[in-house]
């Protein structure tokens, strides 16, 4: 039995808790065991652009917490994954700089020692489970278009993250296909959702998640999976006011990954918490 | 130090001397497509000593850093940017809550009883907050 310690972050928790608890789902299903850590708190991301050594610490101190249970960690937001595995990298490469983050970590008696690896989910369902092993719990075979949303920091920056092929990913593609699926493909398909400039520039921040959901639109899918609760925050929870702002209408229903798997393994609407995603889901479309 | 200096000075930055202002950064910039937003220039203003605009539009895509041909890390030099000009200029205003929510929860967000209240129905775990991010926060910015 696979076993990861379970890592949350600070959006999923606070308004994306249906991606949590479709997660648990599939991961039970596929007999992988999650360790919840408590008091997780953030991975430091935003420290990237305030002060470096806080970023470190913040991350080396998550990572420790998986490295205190012998686990790598299960990472779900494309954010704490690019924060982390930068992080971890450093810190791994560099002892001074671990020597440094290490004295700090001492006052809340933690280390970072550098023995687990940071991994995002999607990563743990197409390498570590694999398309065969999740082939095998489909029971239920979906007869819809998708357009699937890698997001940034799932692949990039390549050097450090070491997954998939952030020019034509097709992880994310062929993990929506097994659950019998169509991945469509659309223009400008490796887009950002522009949630990171959300703070500072609202209007290009919605022109870029409004640019993605036209396209989406344009080859007409029925609904479009993200693998990142923030990029899920922008395409979904925002999808109304982007609407109102940029006077279109998309009406596209998004979904989180394991929600569309789940659906495929014969969980119904509720287990996965399918009334919370804002633009409302037709259960009926997946029906064959 | 002037703002290149400080770059070339910090291991972050090194790859600020590889740029031959090409281009590639801000011809695949999803926020230049639709705004002034200029990579290029705002690296080329630091090689010649001039203060970069716009510096908090980047979106972090890193499409930057992939297409670049010298191996620039464009968007690693953003941040950096950011780093050197909040401790000369302080925060923006935007940055302010997140980092006060970190200092009060340890999360970018207020998350308190009405998320445990949802997670709760929906038989998940509650989230506890935690002082460590604020001690973390305390001791590496003090010097």
């Amino acid at each position: 039995m696979k076993k990861y310690a379970y890592y949350l972050g600070c959006t999923i928790p606070f308004r994306e808790s249906n991606y949590d608890l479709s997660t648990r789902k599939v991961m039970d299903n596929l007999d992988v065991e999650l360790v919840d850590l408590e008091g997780a708190g953030c991975c430091g991301l935003y420290y990237e652009q305030i002060n470096e050594l806080t970023h470190l610490a913040m991350s080396a101190r998550v990572i420790s917490m998986a490295e205190s249970l012998g686990l790598d960690l299960m990472v779900l937001c494309n954010g704490c994954n690019g924060s982390l595995v930068k992080a971890r990298n450093k810190l791994v490469e560099n002892s001074e700089l671990r020597d440094k983050v290490n004295e700090i970590l001492a006052d809340i008696d933690r280390e970072f020692r550098g023995t687990s690896e940071v991994k995002h989910m999607i990563r743990i369902l197409y390498e570590d489970i694999g398309i065969d092993e999740i082939k095998k719990t489909v029971k239920n075979p979906l007869n819809v278009k998708v357009a699937a949303h890698y997001g940034c920091h799932l692949l990039k920056p390549s050097e450090q993250i070491k997954f998939d092929d952030p020019r034509e990913p097709k992880s994310l593609d062929e993990l929506i296909e097994v659950t019998g699926a169509k991945s469509v493909d659309y223009f400008d398909k490796n887009l950002c959702c522009g949630g990171f400039v959300l703070g500072a520039d609202k209007d290009i921040a919605y022109n870029m998640t409004g640019q993605k959901l036209q396209n989406v639109k344009d080859v007409g899918a029925d609904l479009m999976i993200t693998a990142c609760p923030f990029c899920h925050v922008m395409y979904d929870a925002n999808q109304r006011a982007i609407e109102n702002e940029l006077q279109k209408k998309f009406g596209i229903p998004v979904l989180h990954y394991p929600q569309l798997l789940g659906l495929a393994m014969g969980f119904n609407a509720r287990d996965l918490a399918l009334e919370q995603n804002r633009v409302r889901v037709n259960p009926g479309i997946f029906d064959s | 130090m002037n703002l290149k200096e400080k770059i070339l000075a910090d291991p972050e930055g090194k790859s600020l001397v590889n740029c031959f202002s090409c281009g590639m950064c801000t011809g695949g910039c999803p926020v230049a497509r639709i705004s002034d937003y200029n990579p290029r220039r705002i690296i080329h203003k630091v090689m010649l000593n001039m203060e970069p605009e716009d510096i908090w539009l980047c979106a972090n895509c890193y499409t930057c850093e992939e297409r670049c041909p010298t191996k620039t890390n464009v968007a690693d030099l953003i941040n950096l940017i950011r780093r050197i000009t909040i401790k000369k200029d302080g925060m923006p205003e935007f940055i302010k809550p997140l980092v006060e929510n970190l200092k009060t929860t340890g999360y970018t967000v207020q998350i308190g009883e009405l998320e445990n209240k949802r997670r709760e129905r929906m038989n998940l775990p509650a989230v506890e907050t935690t002082d460590e991010i604020k001690k973390i926060i305390q001791k590496t910015t003090l010097k």
